[in-house]
């Protein structure tokens, strides 16, 4: 029989069956799930990553960094039984977790205010953490496994495109390589790549709001189970979020003209301030942001003031009510990032898949950003193991498919409570309030309601 | 063919009321409750008996601030009503007005007012120092040595026309929250300022005037209900005087002139009152005792 020998082949390339372009959660995630699982751990998989990665997650589990680092996530339960499942989570600093049982949302009109308890209803874990853990393991599974997750770090891939015979992705990789892969899977962040290189469309808008974020210290005055605030302003939510030893983590959503005024503080303003955000009316807020936004010098002395005559009225029972004031800052944790709502049209093409932020973004005030991206991962892993186990090809959208239809419409209904929520209370209309506050209170008395809205999000898991 | 079975009748009502009736009477059934509750082998203790007699349905809040008389809403409703009809028939009665300020001073509005001064320089210094204008505090006796033109001589020569004192203010009791309850007695203490800057006479067309001025300018209800309802008993002349004299006057002033409560009139006291009164923005209405003095003198050279 004839045989077909290419002469003029196609410079000489590297072959993979699964690329993964970004080492952030949502990538190393899927890199150690799919290496975890006995069906899919032969694939070829490597991971493209364009900052340096390896060396700063192995030290940060080395010498942990004295202060707790000012990017934070609230994992579910949900989530943390899937990084135990892969065997990530005990790899984790644990000491650098705080897991608690309570959220307190309220009003910052009304005071109306929700209570939700539940034991381990969320763990507080830097992202940093979360990377370097799951490095920690990978390398591990490399270290027990004949076929290893190749990272290939400091590698900006320069452009995508489709090989002219195969119909399969091959990147153009900074360091002059080219990568062709059966499958390739985007965890590259909102500005995807991989999303542009797809065709995929990207909807939503932009929120006009940016997270400020600061890492705070309670003031050591009396002692409190650790607890999730979040208050909602007019502006946007105000939420102070639990680390150990009486550390916190904030996250506040605001304007963009109150978010570089927040930033332009000193950090006694800045404290002085949280400590306003969190108990004082909507109007002496408005006189706060003004004087400060004037730069006026009995800032300071005007906040005193009004935090001093709220301590006066406060009654003794009704001060576990409100979160502990705020004294000391970690110099250099305030930074800020722009918020916004974006949902891809479809997370799965030919070849391509998205997962993570490049699949969708939102609003902070859930916590659910990441957790979503990790469900994406599950769900994924779950499609390639049954694709794999049928000897599928990987990369067919027959095999993709269960993933997006599993999981977009439970990320847009996610997505657009959020942003109803965010709605919501983005106003001071004495009827929107007042009927807000209403539904508050009525669904703050309804026990079985708020267990099944808390199950719903933080997904049914053994913990 | 179709077979009607007609429903058993079953009696209802007697038998609801026997049995409701033996679990008072029967002792069994006593007995039975109790041991669903846990309290028939587990007798509570006295210790516990203590804990559990609950408050007293009607328990009157405590105080917020010296003077304070909490009520309750149906109470202040009647206070309402009460001192809207005695502050109509019977104005010169200071107890009706009083109380129809402080039944009216609802929270928002008080608010509405205390934001104003939040947002104003002076009026922050003046929620913060809390002043209480007494004749001591405001050196009465000083003041007639001041300079002619000045605020405080006005005010002090008001004072001897009208034959007030300051002393004679009745402090909030029925407002709950301490800083609103302030802001309404800053409220009623500047009252005589507001008369000695526009030069109104305390005699009952004069305080009408100036009640609609108030209104127009901060917004208490209880003198804009005055502004509306308290023109209706007086003598027709007057009336006319009112609606075409000082009602346009007051309506205008008021809406154009600066927030009153932001004014921080002890510490103006050497001011000339021109001065003051072009940076607010009041124009001086015609003088009342003057055009009451004109109107009797006509009227008895006509009859």
């Amino acid at each position: 029989m004839f045989q077909v020998i290419r002469r003029f082949a196609t410079s000489v390339s590297n072959v993979a069956d699964i690329v993964i372009i970004g080492g952030g959660p949502a990538g190393l995630t899927l890199g150690t799930a799919l290496k975890n699982s006995p069906i899919t751990k032969h694939l070829k998989i490597h991971l493209v990553e364009g900052g340096q990665i390896i060396e700063p997650l192995t030290s940060f589990l080395e010498t942990p960094p004295p202060n707790y680092l000012n990017r934070v996530v609230s994992l579910t339960p949900s989530t943390i039984g899937f990084l135990d499942s892969i065997g990530a989570w005990s790899h984790f600093n644990q000491e650098r977790t705080q897991s608690y049982d309570d959220i307190v949302t309220y009003d910052g009109v009304s005071g109306a205010r929700m209570n939700f308890e539940h034991p381990n209803i969320a763990t507080m874990v830097e992202t940093t953490n979360i990377q370097a853990g799951l490095l920690s393991r990978l390398n591990e599974l490399n270290s027990q496994q004949e076929v290893k997750l190749v990272i290939q770090e400091d590698t900006k891939v320069i452009s995508i495109a489709k090989d002219s015979i195969t119909q399969w992705p091959t990147l153009q990789l900074s360091n002059g390589d080219s990568l062709t892969c059966r499958l390739l899977l985007g965890c590259d962040g909102y500005n995807s790549p991989v999303r542009h290189f797809a065709g995929i469309e990207s909807r939503g808008w932009s929120y006009n709001r940016w997270g400020v974020v600061a890492t705070l210290k309670f003031a050591d005055t009396e002692f409190r189970f650790p607890t999730g605030w979040q208050r909602f302003l007019p502006t946007g939510p105000l939420a102070l979020l639990p680390l150990p030893n009486g550390y916190t983590s904030i996250v506040w959503s605001t304007t963009p003209e109150l978010a570089e005024m927040l930033l332009s503080l000193d950090e006694t303003e800045f404290l002085s301030m949280v400590n306003a955000g969190t108990r004082l009316s909507t109007e002496e807020l408005s006189m706060i942001y003004d004087l400060a936004k004037s730069k006026s010098p009995d800032l300071l002395e005007q906040i005193q003031w009004r935090l001093n005559l709220f301590a006066d009225k406060l009654k003794p029972a009704d001060e576990e009510d409100f979160p502990l004031q705020v004294a000391e800052i970690v110099t250099g944790s305030r930074a800020r990032f722009p918020l916004k709502l974006s949902h891809a049209d479809t997370y799965v093409e030919d070849r391509v898949a998205l997962v993570g932020d490049a699949a969708h973004t939102t609003h902070p005030l859930a916590g659910q950003g990441l957790n979503m991206g990790q469900e994406d991962v599950k769900s994924l892993v779950e499609a390639l193991e049954r694709a794999t186990s049928r000897g599928l090809d990987i990369g067919n959208s027959l095999a993709l498919e269960p993933y997006f239809s599993e999981r977009w419409p439970k990320n847009h209904v996610l997505l657009g409570v959020v942003d109803k929520i965010h709605k919501i209370y983005s106003t001071d209309f004495a009827p929107f309030v007042a009927a807000r506050s209403f539904g508050v209170d009525v669904l703050n008395s309804l026990g079985p309601i708020k267990d099944f809205m808390v199950g719903t999000i933080s997904g049914n898991s053994k913990r | 063919m179709l077979i009607v079975q007609q429903a058993q009748k079953r009696s209802f009502i007697i038998p609801s009321i026997i049995s409701s009736g033996l679990s008072y009477l029967s002792k069994d059934i006593r007995l039975a409750d109790k041991m669903e509750d846990g309290e028939l082998h587990f007798p509570k203790t006295e210790f516990e008996k203590s804990q559990n007699k609950s408050k007293p349905l009607f328990q009157r809040p405590e105080p917020n601030y010296p003077g304070h008389v909490p009520l309750y809403n149906f109470e202040k409703l009647l206070m309402f009503l009460g001192s809207s009809i005695g502050a109509f028939v019977n104005p010169t009665n200071n107890n009706f007005i009083v109380s129809l300020g402080e039944s009216t001073a609802f929270p928002w509005v008080l608010n509405r007012l205390r934001t104003q001064m939040l947002n104003d320089p002076n009026g922050r210094q003046i929620l913060k120092e809390r002043p209480h204008m007494t004749s001591k505090s405001l050196n009465l006796d000083e003041l007639k040595n001041y300079p002619d033109n000045s605020l405080g001589k006005s005010y002090f020569l008001w004072l001897e026309r009208e034959g007030v004192s300051p002393d004679t203010r009745v402090p909030v009791k029925y407002i709950t929250d301490p800083e609103l309850a302030f802001v309404f007695q800053r409220y009623r203490e500047c009252h005589d300022f507001y008369h000695t800057i526009t030069g109104l006479p305390i005699v009952r067309e004069g305080e009408i005037a100036l009640k609609l001025f108030e209104f127009m300018n901060l917004g208490i209800p209880m003198t804009g209900l005055g502004a509306l309802f308290a023109p209706i008993p007086i003598k027709s002349s007057q009336r006319r005087r009112l609606l075409s004299v000082y009602y346009p006057w007051a309506i205008k002033n008021g809406t154009i002139c600066k927030p009153l409560i932001n004014v921080y009139w002890e510490k103006i006291m050497k001011k000339d009152i021109d001065v003051l009164r072009s940076e607010l923005g009041i124009e001086k209405p015609p003088d009342m005792r003057e055009l009451r003095k004109k109107a009797k003198l006509k009227k008895k050279q006509v009859g």
